[in-house]
């Protein structure tokens, strides 16, 4: 499918001009088979036209439901760099708190963060790439970065395979050690988050001190009552990276962290949806919309909150 | 109306079954499938019971093209599919093996709710104006000079916002 998404814009336009032609009465079909015939290009881009065209056409009634009952709750975007100050003092807050254990062994520790708003990508010493989402924090100890500690957030790591090293990164009391993969951590909701999209990593937690192995397509979601390990389409993982943010199946708390770290504001899970979960895929934009999408296609409610907004079940009817 | 609505079609079939060939090949760019999917039209063109046609070969047309779009649809579907049932071919999901036909259903439901999710934040994303024309256009059926009179601009101000909405959406949904 991603070959698609090559097509050279003019084609498209071409194809969307073709679309909307041929849905009149005296469509021109001769001139149309000779656009196709002209170039195997046209044929890709009306195709994706075509295929874009058929999935809205189809789900047109549901969507228009959707946006029809959207709430109205508008998050405000000139209150966001003051929340984001305050967001930043809490990663800090907690970059600090599991810094200074690490500080005593006299090992470099290097603290990573992330601004608001935007992604970061660095190199560490072990070969190991990493991207850190928008608004998280992570302490590196030690010169060949033996140690790794995903303090807030969430960070995609991509790890170079050699078998002479393993890497371990540290979230809420889970270890997650790999030998070469590609996976994310996050430490948001007050729980963990582990998805795998190449390769095995191995996850002790901290109640069982059991390993685990997690391989490509799976994803582990952990808080205090214990760990559940579930499917995961591996493109899904850290497709944050590209705009989107997908979930399956994933805590509630964990999508409202997640939302709150792109949006800038306190995002509060009431207790009656505390054990829900959602499937779906969420388009990031600037951040400001995430919440009233989840809130519509969840069909639960959001209501101000001091500093943010609170999700809650809706009312019966 | 013809003596046999029916066959009305059919001998319209009989009479641009070349060109409708020449039509499936240029759209598939494959011969031995445009060859099937003429037949498919020939089955359906028998079957349909259709009041009068305004314009019988446009009406043709217009059915092959929706037949090419059914099978893309489907192909797309049953990629996304495939390749979810491939990731839950694990030790991890054997465990609670579920029978396949109720995954299966489980799968169509989950991702035609992924591809509502889709579209409904893809369109919230997008600028106010290729907004509003998506939503008349696409989800109230208005025309485009409907859409346009609506809006207070032009046809082609019209063709500019949708462009901009189909282009946004297909990125979300075939990223």
């Amino acid at each position: 499918m991603t070959a698609r998404l090559d097509i050279e814009d003019h084609l498209l336009d071409e194809a969307l001009a073709w679309q909307q032609s041929l849905e009149s009465d005296d469509a021109d079909w001769d001139g149309y088979v000779q656009w196709l015939e002209a170039d195997p290009r046209h044929r890709e881009a009306f195709d994706s036209v075509a295929l874009v065209n058929a999935v809205v056409e189809e789900h047109a009634p549901a969507v228009g439901d959707l946006l029809a009952a959207q709430p109205t709750v508008d998050i405000p975007r000139t209150s966001r760099p003051r929340r984001w100050v305050a967001g930043g003092a809490i990663a800090a807050a907690l970059a600090l708190v599991v810094a200074i254990p690490v500080l005593r062994q006299a090992d470099p520790v290097t603290t990573y963060r992330s601004d608001p708003g935007k992604s970061r990508d660095f190199a560490l010493a072990n070969g190991t790439n990493v991207t850190l989402s928008p608004s998280s924090a992570m302490v590196v100890t030690g010169k060949d970065a033996a140690k790794i500690e995903l303090a807030s957030g969430e960070a995609y790591f991509d790890v170079r395979h050699d078998p002479a090293r393993t890497l371990t990164v540290t979230v809420k009391g889970y270890q997650v050690t790999d030998i070469g993969t590609r996976f994310i951590v996050n430490a948001g909701g007050g729980g963990f988050h582990v998805g795998v999209s190449e390769g095995t990593v191995s996850v002790v937690a901290p109640q069982s001190g059991q390993a685990v192995q997690i391989g490509a397509g799976q994803q582990m979601f952990g808080d205090d009552g214990g760990a559940t390990v579930a499917p995961i389409t591996p493109d899904d993982v850290g497709s944050w990276r590209s705009g989107r943010l997908s979930y399956s199946d994933a805590p509630l708390p964990l999508v409202a962290a997640d939302i709150a770290r792109y949006s800038g504001k306190a995002v509060i899970v009431d207790p009656s949806l505390e054990k829900s979960h959602f499937s779906g895929i969420l388009v990031i934009g600037d951040g400001t919309r995430l919440l009233t999408d989840l809130a519509t296609v969840m069909a639960i409610r959001i209501s101000p909150e001091k500093g943010g907004y609170r999700l809650s079940a809706a009312r019966a009817h | 109306m013809s003596p046999d609505n029916e066959s009305g079609l059919e001998a319209l079939y009989g009479i641009y079954r070349a060109e409708l060939l020449r039509f499936l090949v240029a759209r598939t760019g494959d011969a031995s499938e445009a060859e099937d999917l003429l037949q498919e039209l020939w089955l359906r063109a028998r079957q349909q019971n259709t009041g009068p046609i305004g314009n019988g070969r446009a009406y043709l047309y217009r059915m092959a093209q929706n037949l090419v779009v059914d099978r893309l649809r489907e192909k797309q579907r049953r990629m996304v599919r495939e390749r979810r049932w491939t990731d839950q071919e694990t030790d991890f999901a054997a465990a609670g093996v579920e029978p396949a036909d109720r995954r299966r259903t489980t799968e169509e439901q989950m991702l035609a709710r992924e591809e509502v999710a889709t579209l409904v934040s893809a369109v919230t994303n997008l600028p106010a104006g290729a907004r509003k024309a998506f939503e008349l256009h696409k989800l109230q059926g208005l025309s485009h000079a409907e859409v346009a009179a609506e809006l207070g601009i032009s046809k082609s101000g019209v063709e500019k916002h949708m462009a901009v909405a189909m282009k946004y959406l297909r990125r979300a949904l075939l990223d």
